[in-house]
């Protein structure tokens, strides 16, 4: 007969057993055991005779339907596109585009921005070669909006952080409020990132608070997830959803990616650190397009990957 | 035979009881005056008012082996395993925040071994022996000094060798077991506010300060005019606003700062971006930082927190973050003041790029395809390698461009 107590990690016996529990429970949850999985580098756009070299790129759209790549050239001020075999196409400059750092494009051939420098949303004319600032309307306006990065849903609807409000805007193509997502959750710290599944459903990543958080597309919030302190999750800055409805968490301290399924058990890792082709020394964003690879922009590099060998 | 099977069973008995009866009263056996022959400085030890109690038992092989040693002095064991034999490590250290000295097993530096005239066998005044080690200007060198600092009483606040609070504060809410927090003198000094349950240490210097009051030694502008109702409601500790639209109101301009390629647009952990940074009334620290440059950092950045702490060789002014990086935005990566350029900034590496490995534009990482930089080589955030190198100065890190 065991002697009862308050602490049970003190009775000799019953140690290993709870040792294995707390593993069993780490197992399941992921936080362990998690294999590296094989990626294949499809190409890496970095330097081009005609293009020159990419300076601090901030994100990037694929167009499935024309089959075109278009990457926010942050640094040199211009849209850049390469086609479907990512080969340099042509660039738009305009002393509107200050520092693009999130774009999108929608079936209408319409391009969207955020520009960092302003903070605003902005409509790329591409006829008329204009950029026109995209005026929220609908928005509580004591408070102050900066958007970050940019996503379109399943409507066509563009989907923003705001980066100073712990929130995600739905706007319309016209700059209306359809929804503003709020969570008032004790530990989110703001988003860095959003992206939006074939279902509408909303992927957030919070890199300070270590989470990412699911919304369904009434903005409820359906699942929040992240390892915590761990040290899998280390600042995870970028998240993208593939066709499977796995979750891929790009993490810029550990040189990796993250791989959830949707119900936040770390399924496998991929990449790892370093600065060769083919791994990851600053990671600042993810993408994935409708073929599931895998978009990566690392510095002044862009690397596609496909899983497998 | 089986009858003298028996005996030499008894006879081990015996012998193995004599014999950790030999050994444990030897280890008791008041040992002083054989000691003493020799050392004549035992005889010192009892003219203090305090002394060790090992000693005062005479018990000189508790702490020397007679015969010999790896340890100075003949000390039995290393210095903090010794101590520990007797002052047990759980209660001595009360958290996770552990005073340096204590980390490295330097009891001796704080305590005398045999006797001392002062408490805990302190080996001199409390106060002289902290100013040891923290500069005595920079804790009451200042016009207003806190009385306990004045008087040496460093451990009215602090706990020399562990607590669960930063700055090794003995408890929560320190402050008021002196200053309580409803009483009319702290009315008084507050604007008829009753302040409990409010963070003396965003206002005060718990030291010393040139300010009355001890008030820290930059202070908001409406608060050194006593404009409280610039933020808060007239008479109340409410704010005006919840949110950074509050600083905003007066600091609009400095968003300007922020709109860059990489910046600290983040709401925070409240309501207010900026209030996760800076204070709003006094700090000690250039642009009311609310803490040291790296705290107030880790407050978000804990993994670069970790990989500082647990690297071997780090940049000597890695605690000074603002000296390398801006704080609210910059359009190089890692927000850094002048970019590839950061490291020759005001002077602190001239040669950089001069007659070094090349580095710019010239000299292109064929790992990365990118213009070389010092933190190519160099990881100025901490390295398990000398000179902070990314690998192994002896071949290692060459090989990892230079093909042999």
């Amino acid at each position: 007969m065991y002697k009862v107590s308050s602490n049970i990690v003190n009775i000799p016996r019953l140690r290993p057993l709870v040792v294995a529990l707390l593993l069993v429970a780490l197992w399941a949850n992921g936080a362990i055991g998690a294999e590296t999985k094989r990626v294949r580098l499809v190409s890496l756009i970095a330097i081009d005779e005609f293009m020159g070299r990419l300076k601090e790129p901030g994100g990037l759209f694929y167009d499935g339907t024309k089959k075109r790549l278009y990457v926010a050239d942050s640094g040199n001020k211009r849209l850049v596109s390469f086609d479907e075999e990512f080969r340099y196409l042509s660039e738009l400059s305009h002393r509107g585009f200050s520092i693009p750092i999130s774009i999108v494009k929608t079936s209408a051939g319409e391009f969207y921005i955020t520009d960092a420098k302003t903070g605003e949303i902005k409509f790329v004319d591409v006829k008329n070669k204009a950029i026109v600032p995209l005026k929220i309307k609908g928005l509580d306006g004591k408070k102050k909006f900066v958007a970050g990065r940019l996503s379109l849903d399943e409507k066509e609807n563009l989907v923003v952080t705001d980066r100073l409000n712990k929130r995600i805007l739905v706007l319309k193509r016209d700059g209306t409020l359809v929804r503003a997502i709020e969570p008032e959750l004790k530990g989110l710290y703001g988003f860095s990132d959003v992206k939006v599944d074939s279902r509408g459903y909303i992927y957030a990543v919070d890199t300070i608070g270590r989470k990412v958080y699911i919304f369904d597309n009434t903005g409820r919030l359906v699942r929040r997830f992240g390892t915590g302190n761990n040290e899998l999750m280390r600042f995870p800055v970028s998240v993208a959803v593939d066709s499977r409805g796995y979750v891929y968490v790009l993490d810029r301290h550990s040189g990796r990616i993250l791989v959830f399924n949707d119900k936040g058990v770390l399924q496998y890792l991929l990449l790892r650190k370093g600065v060769s082709p083919g791994e990851l020394y600053n990671p600042g964003y993810i993408y994935i397009d409708g073929k599931n690879r895998i978009y990566t922009i690392d510095g002044n590099r862009v690397q596609i990957f496909l899983e497998g060998d | 035979m089986r009858r003298a099977g028996i005996v030499t069973y008894l006879i081990a008995v015996v012998s193995v009881v004599v014999l950790c009866y030999g050994t444990a009263s030897a280890a008791k056996k008041d040992t002083r005056k054989l000691c003493a022959d020799c050392h004549k400085e035992v005889a010192g030890f009892f003219d203090k008012k305090r002394v060790h109690k090992p000693v005062a038992g005479g018990q000189c092989t508790a702490c020397h082996n007679p015969h010999a040693s790896k340890h100075k002095n003949l000390i039995g064991e290393s210095r903090d395993e010794l101590c520990y034999g007797c002052h047990k490590k759980d209660k001595l250290l009360k958290g996770n925040v552990v005073h340096q000295p204590v980390v490295e097993g330097l009891c001796l530096e704080c305590h005398a071994s045999h006797s001392s005239d002062k408490r805990a066998l302190l080996k001199g005044a409390e106060a002289e022996l902290c100013f040891g080690c923290h500069k005595k200007e920079n804790i009451e060198g200042k016009k207003f000094v806190h009385p306990e600092v004045r008087k040496g009483r460093c451990t009215t606040c602090h706990d020399p060798h562990g607590s669960t609070l930063e700055g090794l504060i003995v408890k929560n809410n320190m402050c008021i077991s002196c200053h309580k927090g409803g009483s009319k003198t702290l009315r008084a000094a507050h604007s008829g506010l009753n302040v409990s349950g409010t963070r003396c240490l965003s206002c005060h210097s718990p030291h010393s300060s040139d300010n009355r009051g001890i008030i820290k030694a930059n202070v908001h502008a409406p608060f050194a005019e006593g404009k409280c109702n610039v933020c808060h409601r007239q008479g109340s500790k409410e704010i005006v606003k919840a949110d950074y639209t509050m600083c905003l109101d007066c600091h609009e301009n400095s968003m300007q700062s922020f709109y860059k390629r990489y910046n600290h647009l983040m709401a925070g952990k409240d309501d207010n971006f900026c209030a996760d940074c800076h204070t709003p009334h006094a700090s000690d620290e250039r642009a009311l930082l609310r803490d040291r440059e790296d705290k107030t950092c880790w407050q978000c950045h804990e993994d670069t927190r970790s990989l500082t702490h647990s690297a071997r060789y780090i940049h000597p002014d890695l605690k000074n973050c603002l000296d390398c990086h801006v704080s609210h935005g910059s359009n190089a990566r890692y927000m850094l003041a002048a970019g590839d350029n950061t490291c020759s900034m005001e002077g602190c590496h001239p040669s950089q790029g001069r007659f070094t490995h090349p580095v710019g534009d010239d000299a292109i990482d064929p790992r990365s395809r990118e213009p070389m930089n010092c933190s190519t080589c160099h990881n100025p955030m901490g390295s398990p390698e000398e000179f902070i190198l990314r690998a192994g100065k002896v071949m290692e890190l060459c090989i990892k461009c230079h093909q042999i």
